[in-house]
């Protein structure tokens, strides 16, 4: 074969022919045979040294194009030639007299240098983590490294990197999908990992981290979780942070400058924080060593928990360069989910899913016939438990009720939820470590919060949205492995709430036109927004989001200030994908009634839905034992239902630093017993004056909650529609209680019902200083019992007390009806 | 691999300090593209082969491997900009406006651009009015008239958005309904309230803001100065309302013509204080306030100087050039000393002063 065919060829074996050629007395096949050389080096990386001294042989040829083919073949083995070599080739230049060899020979002898520096100086392929290098224990660890070749991580090998993981972790070894995903991730790949609860999934982000040079920065959306991961990592000497919205602002920009200088392993933040000035501008100084995304599935609109805050997220990982590491981890994704996931955030990502069978869980269903039933059945399940275990409920106010109704059987609960201060949930989770309560009855929004290994049982209420949804929230329990009663409580209506909320969760096409009318004309922020449209904050919220994924809208910072801008040229808005997606999350919650309805293995039907391969019975659920339950109440029940619903006074929060109205108290919620149908019949439907038991209901909350409180007169707020209904009220309650009643509290603006207005901002803007009173003298020191019908946003009650207050009232309680829940705060 | 982002290569690239945009563009085009390789290919590869397979010195070598360090941080820059609403075009992307890289040429063609608002607007006809800051009222006013001359011509135009001239001629366009590119001598971050100001005719597709630094980079007299060119460089015709003797102004014409292009300048009265003569000597075509050019221009200033250069000695065409400005044209000089009366040549191809004493090359007379 020619000289130069055997370069084409991409073949090793072509070597020693080629070296035959090198000396040759022909000068073109000498010169063809470097050529070649070179060609096979560079176009199929084959190691030409063995041809090393006859190229440097040629280089000083009498033939000037040998020379020049030479010298750059040579080119290509200067990492492996000696000072000598270089010396040599470079004292060529007092013969040459060709200008191109000349400029060949400086540049080989520059090349050589600058590679002879470079080992000395810092390289950024480094074999990893010296295995041999002395540390001590619980310290962060030896040589920072980054990003490494297949060829070191084999030549160190597993059980190596197993030592190290013994003495900065602790553990024995890694599971193998563990140790294929940390593989990965050392040598620079991305990864989505996709495995079970209680797994250790964190493992596999946080043992990398701790041996790469810089900081990992983690996206996670769970505060408690990214705290409890924060501690545990200082526990083992490793420098971890945390930052969110809980904590005070000072200490988030400490920590950030902290990490500027270098001082973490891993700095956990909440994807919003992608939105703050300070976080923006830091970020370019912060040495990035890894991005973790946890709970990746709210990547994905088809996931059961879309988080808009993770668009950018994705945004950033393509921005990354392709060989920087980045690692995703859920416990969630079922097959479409997860398919979703993998197109966003790069098809060259590696997906390790494991089975998601947990075998330690004993799932089943309880039909009852009314949501008494289920009040019941509840008490009578948690006696019967051993430890302690958790309750999901649909709404804040359920959560609240419930826990009250087991307290009230003698069942030590507190209830947990988003309206909670972040001291008091913390509060909460530090007693749910100790066992300090039998149960905590929870929102499902919440519940990610708890991280307790042996929750012992779960329950749900109510059905949640979809089976991904569910297994989810059961996922929390059992994590230590111990048998653990998963139970949901039933009813065939239980779907109409959910039902409603799909219905509700996209507003009209005209109200996203009118949003972007607006934006059109100039920038504006959330609250510019709930004033001009009305609407509830979940709802633009919604609305924001969708603009944003369709690009038709952005978010700007102004001065700190978010607020969105319309971009030119965007496309019209797409509601083909809503009515998609619509459709989707009805397919879902039918496929969680099925689940429900199911005779078959609830485990199995489970991980199916989520992609499980290959699933099997898993012999312990009710189905399975054969087991199925109907669940009725018995009179007894119903009694103590009753019993319970009689002194369930809830409280209205409404204190303020600037007046000085206290805490009050509501006979009864809204929504709750007959109360709500009630009021609503004397209200709107011309039913008359308030039938005596309610007013007798709330003369037992205040006696309840008040006592022996001594109020020195009555006031009422003035109605808008209703005529005098709260007047009448007032009237018989002043009578009943002996205290002196006054008519002088007017209403001054024209207002409209508090009804109408759908969010807080608006309600409290309608009630600003619209009251009068007629001799505010007479109101100096003294004690008002303040009366109206219904609670609802709090507003009108709100800025009478402060009224009151600022004519010299010393104190102001308020007294409802009934206490609305609000929008059905979830 | 389709969602996949070069921006943060391209800012590595594109900001590295002490490196030209010749050099950038050179590397880019003949040592990268030419080979079929992407920046991502070139930042892939290792060290090593970095210097086997490209030329580097080893400052530059320092500066790429520093600049690669800081690709993660450049992408959370690159992923917050692009989430605004910014686009980033590289020099190799269809959307660079074309006639900059005709105007410019790799010697000094930016390599990357952020721009917010309509980028559309780089393929339509433009028009540059540029001038001094402390700019004259016969200045704005003629800025007034060619931004509405144009405008309704259906011309963009073209400015630095500096206090006089460039404000002038963007609200005046604006006015009447006109469209605007805005080229800023700062990031494109740090124009807040710009955006806030013209928040209506930026979403509405009216105006385009461009800049060719790095994003958070504040204002500084370098860059202004180094904008000068790009505004050039976008337009296909330059208007220059008024300018001094130096400063950004002047140095944007004389580097204009330098490079060939047409420069009107608005032709001054008598006894201007200005430097809009000096301008027409060296090359730029005088106009009046409705673009028409005018064969007669006063030259005042022009005149003043060089009777002041020949008070007392006489000088031949070449040294007057020298004396005066070395980047005027030997033919336009001898054209306009012909216009100046009181001015001749005599026949040793030297010029002076007629008035003086010393004429033909005769001794004075006491």
């Amino acid at each position: 074969m020619s000289p130069y065919e055997l370069g084409e060829s991409g073949n090793e074996a072509a070597i020693p022919f080629l070296i035959a050629y090198l000396q040759s007395s022909q000068a073109i096949e000498k010169r063809l045979a470097a050529s070649a050389l070179t060609k096979l080096n560079k176009n199929h990386s084959i190691d030409i040294s063995l041809a090393k001294p006859y190229l440097l042989n040629n280089c000083s040829d009498l033939a000037p194009q040998t020379r020049q083919y030479s010298l750059n073949a040579i080119i290509r083995l200067l990492p492996q030639l000696t000072t000598d070599e270089i010396e040599n080739i470079y004292s060529n230049l007092q013969h040459e007299d060709k200008e191109y060899n000349k400029k060949l020979i400086r540049s080989v002898k520059k090349k050589w240098n600058q590679i002879k520096n470079t080992r000395i100086t810092k390289s950024l392929r480094e074999p990893i983590i010296s295995p041999d290098s002395q540390h001590s224990p619980n310290q962060t660890p030896m040589t920072p490294v980054k990003p490494v070749s297949q060829e070191s991580l084999n030549k160190l090998g597993r059980g190596k990197i197993e030592e190290l993981l013994l003495e900065q972790f602790k553990m024995p070894g890694f599971h193998d999908d563990q140790w294929k995903t940390i593989s990965a991730i050392l040598r620079g790949k991305r990864v989505l990992l996709i495995q079970k609860t209680g797994y250790g999934k964190s493992l596999c982000f946080q043992f990398p981290a701790n041996n790469f040079d810089g900081t990992t920065i983690v996206f996670s959306p769970l505060i408690a979780l990214m705290r409890d991961q924060v501690n545990a990592l200082q526990l083992l000497g490793i420098q971890a942070a945390c930052i969110n919205s809980n904590q005070e602002n000072e200490r988030n920009r400490e920590i950030i400058n902290k990490a500027k200088a270098g001082k973490y392993k891993l700095l956990y933040i909440a994807p919003e924080r992608q939105e703050n000035q300070f976080w923006q501008e830091a970020v370019r100084e912060i040495n990035i060593s890894m991005v973790v995304v946890d709970e990746a599935h709210c990547i994905s609109v088809w996931g059961h928990d879309f988080r808009p805050s993770y668009r950018r997220i994705i945004n950033l990982v393509n921005q990354l360069p392709q060989d920087f590491p980045v690692l995703a981890v859920t416990a969630t994704a079922t097959t479409r989910t997860a398919k979703d996931i993998q197109h966003q955030i790069g098809s060259n990502t590696i997906q390790i899913r494991g089975n998601l069978m947990r075998d330690n869980f004993h799932l089943s269903v309880i039909h009852t016939d009314s949501q008494e039933a289920k009040l019941a059945y509840m008490v009578e399940f948690i006696n019967e438990q051993p430890g302690t275990g958790l309750m999901y409920t649909g709404t804040r106010v359920n959560a609240e009720v419930t826990a009250n109704w087991l307290r009230f059987n003698n069942i030590d609960a507190v209830h947990y939820h988003a309206g909670l201060t972040p001291e008091q949930r913390q509060a909460i989770e530090i007693g749910l470590k100790t066992n300090k309560w039998k149960c905590i009855v929870s929102t499902n929004a919440l519940g990610m919060g708890m991280d307790k290994p042996d929750l012992r049982f779960l329950i749900h209420t109510q059905i949640p949205q979809s089976p991904t949804h569910y297994y989810q929230e059961i996922g929390r329990a059992g994590r230590d492995g111990e048998p653990t009663q998963i139970a949901l409580l039933y009813h065939p209506a239980d779907r109409e709430l959910p039902e409603h909320f799909i219905e509700i969760s996209r507003p009209s096409h005209e109200i996203y036109a009118k949003v972007i009318k607006e934006i059109q004309k100039t920038p504006l922020g959330l609250w510019d927004l709930l004033r001009r449209t009305n609407l509830f904050p979940n709802q633009i919220r919604a609305v924001l989001a969708d603009l944003i994924d369709q690009e038709i809208i952005s978010e700007i910072l102004y001065d700190s200030k978010k607020k969105y801008e319309y971009r030119f040229g965007a496309p019209a808005l797409n509601t083909d994908a809503f009515e998609q997606l619509r459709k989707n999350k009805f397919a879902e919650l039918g496929k969680m009634v099925d689940y429900c309805e199911t005779t078959a293995c609830r485990m199995e039907f489970l991980c199916s839905y989520l992609g499980d391969q290959e699933v099997n019975n898993c012999g312990k659920c009710d189905n399975d034992q054969g087991e199925k339950e109907h669940y009725r109440a018995t009179g007894h029940w119903i009694n103590q239902i009753n019993k319970f619903q009689d002194t369930e006074y809830p409280i209205l929060n409404c204190t303020s630093k600037r007046s000085n109205l206290t805490n009050g108290v509501a006979a009864s919620y809204y929504g709750m017993s007959e109360v709500g149908g009630l009021i609503h019949r004397c209200k709107y439907i011309d039913g008359g004056d308030f039938p005596d038991s309610l007013i007798n209901k709330t003369l037992r909350a205040y006696e309840s909650f008040y006592k022996d409180q001594m109020f020195d007169l009555i006031l009422y707020v003035p109605p808008t529609v209703s005529g005098p209904l709260v007047k009448h009220l007032a009237e018989r309650i002043s009578d009943r209680l002996n205290i002196p009643l006054a008519h002088k509290l007017f209403k001054e603006k024209k207002k409209q019902p508090q009804k109408i207005f759908q969010n807080r901002l608006l309600k409290r803007e309608n009630v600003k200083n619209a009251f009068q009173y007629s001799n505010p003298s007479e109101l100096e020191g003294k004690s008002i019992l303040l009366i109206d019908d219904i609670y609802d946003s709090g507003a009108t009650i709100k800025e009478l007390g402060r009224y009151l207050s600022s004519l010299g009232a010393k104190e102001i309680g308020p007294l409802v009806i009934a206490k609305t829940t609000g929008g059905d705060k979830i | 691999m389709n969602n996949i982002n070069d921006f943060a290569y391209w800012m590595a690239i594109s900001h590295l300090k002490n490196w030209r945009k010749e050099r950038v563009n050179s590397f880019l085009y003949n040592q990268l593209f030419s080979n079929n390789l992407t920046l991502i290919d070139f930042f892939e590869m290792e060290l090593n082969d970095w210097i086997l397979e490209f030329e580097f010195s080893d400052n530059e070598l320092n500066d790429l491997t520093t600049a690669r360090e800081t690709l993660p941080n450049l992408s959370f820059q690159a992923e917050n900009l692009l989430s605004q609403g910014f686009q980033i075009i590289p020099i190799n992307s269809p959307n660079y406006p074309s006639l900059l890289l005709a105007n410019l040429t790799l010697t000094h063609a930016p390599s990357l651009i952020y721009l917010k608002g309509n980028q559309n607007l780089l393929q339509e006809p433009t028009t540059a009015i540029v001038g001094s800051r402390k700019a004259s009222e016969e200045a704005l006013q003629f800025t007034k008239s060619i931004a509405k001359l144009e405008t309704q011509q259906n011309r963009i135009i073209v400015s630095g958005f500096a206090k006089g001239v460039d404000r002038t001629a963007l609200d005046a366009a604006l006015v009447v309904n006109g469209k605007s590119i805005i080229v800023l001598p700062q990031g494109i971050l740090t124009f807040s309230n710009g955006y806030k100001y013209y928040y209506e005719q930026i979403t509405h597709g009216d105006v385009l803001v461009l800049s060719t630094f790095p994003p958070e980079a504040p204002w500084s007299i370098g860059y202004a100065m180094a904008r000068n060119p790009i505004i050039y460089g976008l337009a296909e015709k330059i208007f220059v309302a008024e300018s001094s003797e130096s400063g950004g102004t002047w140095s944007g014409v004389i580097d204009g013509l330098k490079k060939g292009r047409t420069i009107f300048v608005r032709k001054p009265r008598t006894n201007e204080n200005n430097a809009n003569d000096l301008l027409i000597v060296m090359g730029s075509k005088p106009v009046d306030k409705f673009g028409k050019i005018d064969s007669a221009p006063k030259l005042e200033q022009f005149q003043s100087r060089i009777t002041d250069l020949l008070r007392d000695k006489q000088l031949t065409l070449e040294e007057i050039k020298t004396e005066f400005n070395n980047d005027i044209n030997l033919d336009k000089l001898e054209q306009y000393l012909s216009k100046i009366k009181c001015i001749y040549k005599n026949t040793g191809q030297k010029y002076s002063i007629k008035n003086n004493n010393v004429v033909q090359g005769q001794f004075p007379k006491f």
